[in-house]
């Protein structure tokens, strides 16, 4: 084993830790890494940085913006080490990726921001934001809202479809300069609420051109969420109510007491003495019982509980204020009606879809 | 029933005392041909006739002494008796609609020569029943001889009778008015079912409670 072969070893050692070192740091470690290098004015080595912040998988891959910081410092780089078609080309996923974002002017010299001008005014790209989830209450004004972005001047269209196709409502069609926000306030074209489902958000140049942007699009969910509403109040009933007639019962019980006592009067001699001729007194006592049951019954017939009929007239127009009061505030509660829309990842929609 | 309740009102303490006068008019046909009274054949004589009744009352019970009296003649006043009749009683109210009563009970058919008589232990029962609670009250009153004797030949047999009226209580008044129609009906045996029946019509007003 020679001297030689052991420096070898160790070199090969050392690498492969720092490499297997360099794979394990994040991508945000290594965007930071690559960005102190190119402040070092050491751009092979930030170079390589960058492009493996850029290169990681998905699992690990950098956020929109600090994708977008990576590629500014990539094309600032690849431009000071004299490659310029790698610049462009690093501008160009910019641009790509997010066409409103700018290289800052303060950090990056004045051939690297007219060079991105170059690349941005060459690459004609739309993009659109959309918040992950936003609660619409169309009854508050609380809408929806995407922005549109475009690299340069572009006319587009702003369409909402079922995620079928089917088309839903345009949401604008016009010129966008730089950005433009678009609103939807949860209603189709005919002016109902969105069912819950769903749909697709799609921004496409007017008058496509192959080497024109690609249309992007967004799938949204759509969830109807209805208000807890106030139960009805319980039907008035008895016990609630009071009785507003006296009973019937009474009345009739009494004349039954007076025509029975009356018969027997009648019939007490025909019982007890059969047979003999009994006077007509007892008709005439029969007769005043039975008189006296008429009395009682009409004395007790039902009739009207005033009292009782005034309370009952309070409660029902209580029980119907209470009423229309849920009445009024369950309508109000149901056209307060809540869309739930939640965003799925822009991505670019497929040549030809609608 | 039960709604007599608050219509009897009743001392639950010391005794009270009740009085009940009545006037009226009897009927009685008799076919018992009673010896001296006139011969064979039916009789029929009536008559008014006044009366009274005092009521000891305990609570729940009571016992009382009543008396009536008066002179029935007939159609052509060729036959004249007259009535007495006098009872004692001990009677209960187990509920508020019911009152059982049971006690001797005399009548006296006279005239000039002769007395009949009748007695008998009677056992009654009453049932209110009200009209107009606590002021309009009907009832039905019927009773039957337990044991009963009569000093005419062959003796007494069944003797029964029944009673039913309307009890009218004033309010704001200490009286109460009572119409009543009253039926007897009493068998003398061995005399070819002979009887004697009695028929009364009274007006009474009563004073004190029960």
């Amino acid at each position: 084993m020679t001297r030689a072969t052991v420096c070898l070893a160790l070199s090969l050692l050392l690498g492969g830790a720092r490499v297997l070192r360099a794979q394990s740091q994040s991508a945000s470690d290594l965007l930071g890494r690559g960005v102190r290098h190119y402040q070092a004015l050491e751009y092979d080595a930030a170079a390589a940085l960058l492009e493996q912040s850029l290169g990681r998988d998905s699992a690990a891959a950098l956020a929109d913006s600090l994708r977008a910081r990576a590629l500014s410092y990539l094309a600032a780089t690849e431009l000071f080490r004299g490659q310029r078609d790698s610049a462009v080309a690093a501008f160009r996923q910019l641009v790509l990726l997010n066409p409103h974002y700018r290289p800052d002017e303060l950090i990056f010299p004045p051939q690297v921001t007219n060079l991105f001008q170059e690349v941005r005014r060459a690459t004609r790209a739309i993009a659109v934001a959309v918040p992950p989830v936003t609660e619409l209450r169309p009854r508050l004004e609380r809408f929806f809202t995407a922005r549109v972005l475009a690299s340069s001047l572009a006319d587009v269209a702003v369409t909402l479809a079922q995620e079928d196709g089917t088309p839903v409502r345009e949401l604008y069609n016009g010129p966008v300069a730089d950005s433009v926000v678009v609103t939807w306030d949860g209603r189709t074209a005919a002016g109902a609420l969105a069912e819950n489902g769903r749909y697709v958000l799609r921004v496409a140049p007017r008058s496509p051109t192959p080497d024109g942007p690609r249309a992007r699009q967004v799938l949204l969910e759509v969830k109807q969420e209805p208000p807890d509403t106030l139960p009805w109040p319980p039907d008035l009933t008895t016990p609630t109510l009071l009785p507003e007639r006296t009973s019937g019962a009474p009345a009739f019980r009494s004349l039954a007491a007076g025509l029975v006592v009356g018969a027997a009067a009648v019939a007490l001699p025909s019982l007890l003495a059969r047979g003999k001729d009994a006077t007509g007194a007892r008709f005439a006592v029969g007769a005043a019982v039975g008189i006296s049951g008429f009395v009682g019954f009409f004395a007790r017939k039902p009739r009207p509980l005033e009292a009782n009929v005034r309370a009952n007239a309070s409660l029902r127009e209580t029980w119907k204020k209470k009423l229309e009061a849920v009445r009024t505030e369950n309508a109000t509660r149901l056209r307060s009606i809540r869309l739930v829309v939640r965003a799925g990842p822009e991505t670019i929609a497929e040549r030809g879809s609608p | 029933m039960a709604l007599a309740a608050p219509a009897v009102v009743r001392s639950q303490g010391r005794p009270t005392l009740a009085f009940r006068g009545d006037a009226g008019l009897v009927w009685v046909r008799s076919d018992s041909a009673p010896a001296g009274v006139g011969g064979a054949g039916p009789v029929r004589i009536r008559g008014p006739v006044l009366g009274g009744e005092g009521r000891l009352v305990f609570s729940q019970f009571a016992v009382g002494v009543g008396l009536l009296s008066g002179t029935l003649q007939n159609a052509d006043q060729t036959v004249k008796r007259d009535l007495i009749e006098g009872r004692l009683l001990v009677a209960a109210r187990p509920v508020p609609w019911l009152e059982m009563s049971v006690g001797p009970f005399v009548r006296a058919y006279v005239t000039d020569s002769s007395t009949e008589r009748w007695v008998f232990w009677q056992a009654r029962a009453r049932v209110d029943a009200p009209i107009v609670t606590a002021s309009l009250t009907s009832y039905v009153e019927l009773w039957r001889a337990l044991s009963s004797q009569v000093n005419l030949v062959g003796g007494a047999g069944r003797v029964q009778g029944g009673e039913a009226g309307v009890v009218y209580r004033p309010p704001q008044r200490p009286y109460v008015l009572r119409l009543a129609y009253r039926v007897d009906d009493a068998v003398v045996r061995a005399v070819g079912s002979g009887s004697e029946t009695l028929e009364a019509i009274t007006l009474a007003v009563t004073v004190g409670g029960w």
